[in-house]
């Protein structure tokens, strides 16, 4: 009967403070912020997370946000640059609730009005932006006349500004551009222009190959030339050496030289006579003289074959 | 104290009551005791299986492609990489003192950007049934990216990555992809007004992508989203309102190429044509010299022998030289001719027809 006892009356104060956490006490989870209200007055900001204690409803009440970043993108509209081009901008954002306290009562806690104000101060931020800028700002084939990261931090400066100044409670971590695009009107022109420059581009490279094919084939037309004058040059002085070294030999014939006339001239006869020649001798050339020399009979033989 | 003694006793009454009465309990009695104990038995194992239940789920398993947070009263049990549960079984406290929290981290994830890309569905593209172009671009529906010589292209992004830091890409985050994709857009955008359109659509295209990755690498890093960029394609072409005109110009860039080609063919052939006959031209010199050299350096030591048995008797030297050089000769020489002199002592007179006239030629040779 006592086990029973102590077991109810257990069970009774689990219940009773299930009961009384429910009423006192709540929990803010992680990447949450929360704000209690006293009468519907902000009280308290709860940026931690954690198990907090409040007073029971209709005393106080507990407003619990998403305190992550999140993400906004603009509405599409049409803006004018500096130099006057029209150009079609859309950003994004990153936000997220800095103060519940001043975040709640300006937007009664709902972040589809918040996210409708910011709407409207990044496009009037944006819009200012543009407008004191040129189309070079946007593209450019140098990087470091591109304005892209300078504008981005403008804007996010000016919308972080005005929400400082009324005090929002919202923090705009970070913001970059998301589309730039030209109006439709504009891209037919822009059409015409690129086709105006690819015939531009296929004339060019038609010249231009062209123009390489010649000066690659003159060029190795020059080469060969050089190259072959180079070659009867080196002939030459090679020649030359063999002459300068044939001086060297040439005293020796000095001791006689009819001899040496008699016995180059010989080599160069013999060299002459070589295979398929036709000779033609009268009787005077030895030994056809003896034809003539030895008394014979016959005086004049018939040619021979 | 006594109270509850006297109720006791007046329990063991009652039992000692029904024991020595079991006659007087009527059948309604009975039949309600019967039911309220065997509502009790389920009521029993109820309890039993809902203790059960709240034991086994204390436990929890997570798996090898991702990590998990136990959120206590809200708040992250640990700090930093400690808070993070790794693969395997592990325990809790009941909902809601602890909640678990599952993030994929091993998971490759993929975000594309066609912001740049005209209007389509997957369908249609992969049907191949897109919807013909229009004379221009809507922007409403039309996406494009403007290039730095201020020309229109389409270009598409993916991105691949995964979680590096669970913590950051999960609770930082209300929609870390979202985030990760307006990265990439920016990153193409900002890549694209950098690039002219032929860079980037020809003559640059994996500068192309890999600036389009860095930047959103930059980009994802100074904004804290936690992740690891593992890869980046983009796949870019001209508006198809100028694909005749790009085949054109893609056409005149080939013949270029092709003409070019030729050219550096015939550059080749001609000075290796031109080094191979100089080459030849400097052999024969080096033959010829050194045939020169040698001969007359041999004429010389030969002129040398001979000079001794010369100056003996020249005249017969030369006569014997010079007949057994010509009987020499006589044997190689293919047709020898012999002409007799005249008998009246003149000359006689000979003619050579050395080679006949072309036919179809008249007197001047044409």
């Amino acid at each position: 009967m006592k086990k029973k006892n102590i077991v109810s009356v257990i069970i009774g104060a689990v219940i009773i403070i299930i009961f009384a956490m429910l009423l006192f006490a709540f929990q803010v989870r992680y990447a949450q912020v929360a704000v209690v209200t006293t009468f519907d007055k902000p009280v308290r900001n709860i940026d931690q997370p954690g198990l907090y204690f409040k007073w029971p409803w209709p005393i106080q009440r507990v407003y619990k946000f998403d305190g992550r970043i999140q993400n906004i993108q603009d509405k599409f509209n049409e803006t004018i640059t500096r130099d006057n081009n029209d150009l079609i901008l859309t950003i994004y954002a990153g936000w997220k609730i800095s103060n519940p306290s001043t975040f709640y009562p300006k937007f009664a806690g709902s972040v589809p009005r918040a996210t409708e104000i910011l709407q409207g101060m990044l496009r009037n931020a944006k819009n200012a932006v543009v407008s004191s800028n040129t189309l070079s700002a946007f593209v450019n084939p140098d990087p470091r006349q591109l304005r892209f990261d300078e504008m981005e931090q403008k804007i996010q400066d000016s919308v972080q500004a005005q929400l400082s100044t009324n005090d929002y409670g919202i923090q705009l971590v970070f913001l970059g551009f998301k589309k730039i695009e030209l109006p439709q009107s504009v891209t037919q022109s822009v059409f015409d222009r690129m086709k105006g420059e690819r015939q531009v581009i296929i004339s060019s490279e038609q010249n231009e190959g062209a123009k390489q094919a010649t000066i690659i084939k003159s060029t190795a037309d020059r080469i060969a030339t050089e190259t072959i004058a180079n070659a009867n040059a080196t002939a030459a002085q090679i020649m030359g050496k063999g002459y300068a070294q044939a001086a060297t030999v040439l005293p020796i014939f000095e001791k006689d030289p009819a001899l040496a006339n008699y016995l180059l001239r010989l080599d160069a006869l013999q060299q002459a006579l070589g295979q398929k020649t036709t000779l033609i001798f009268d009787e005077r050339t030895p030994p056809f003289d003896l034809f003539t020399s030895i008394p014979t009979n016959a005086p004049h033989a018939a040619p021979a074959q | 104290m006594n109270g509850h003694d006297h109720h006791d006793h007046d329990h063991e009454h009652e039992h000692e009551h029904e024991h020595e009465k079991p006659e007087t309990q009527d059948a309604g009695s009975q039949a309600l005791a019967e039911a309220l104990g065997s509502s009790f038995t389920i009521v029993k194992i109820v309890m039993g299986l809902m203790v059960a239940g709240f034991i086994i789920s204390c436990f929890f398993k997570v798996g090898p492609q991702e990590k998990a947070v136990i959120l206590r009263f809200g708040k992250p049990v640990g700090q930093g990489e400690k808070a993070l549960l790794g693969a395997g079984l592990h325990m809790r406290l009941p909902y809601p003192i602890d909640e678990i929290v599952r993030i994929p981290v091993a998971q490759i994830q993929q975000v594309t950007s066609d912001n740049g890309w005209y209007f389509t569905t997957p369908e249609q593209e992969l049907s191949g049934e897109e919807l013909p172009a229009g004379p221009d671009l809507n922007p409403q529906i039309d996406g494009f990216l403007l290039t730095s010589d201020t020309n229109i292209i389409h270009a598409r992004a993916t991105l691949a990555y995964h979680v590096a830091d669970p913590l950051d890409y999960t609770f930082d985050f209300a929609d870390a992809s979202n985030a990760v994709l307006n990265v990439l857009d920016n990153a193409l955008l900002y890549t694209a007004a950098t690039f002219s359109a032929d860079d980037a659509l020809i003559n640059a295209r994996a500068q192309f992508q890999d600036a389009v990755q860095e930047r959103a690498t930059a980009l994802l890093e100074e904004e804290n989203l936690g992740v690891v960029v593992d890869y980046c394609t983009v796949d870019s072409i001209p508006p198809r309102q100028l694909t005749d005109i790009f085949n054109q110009v893609t056409i005149a860039r080939e013949k270029r190429s092709e003409t070019i080609n030729q050219a550096v063919s015939y550059a080749n052939q001609t000075t290796n044509n031109a080094i191979a006959t100089a080459a030849g031209i400097i052999n024969l010199a080096q033959s010829t010299e050194f045939n020169y050299v040698t001969n007359l350096v041999a004429s010389a030591n030969q002129f040398k022998d001979i000079l001794p048995y010369y100056k003996q008797d020249p005249s017969l030297y030369i006569q014997q030289t010079f007949v057994s050089m010509v009987g020499g000769a006589l044997t190689n020489v293919e047709d020898k001719w012999y002409l007799p002199q005249r008998a009246d002592g003149k000359p006689r007179e000979l003619r050579l027809l050395l080679n006949r006239e072309p036919p179809g030629t008249n007197a001047a040779g044409f």
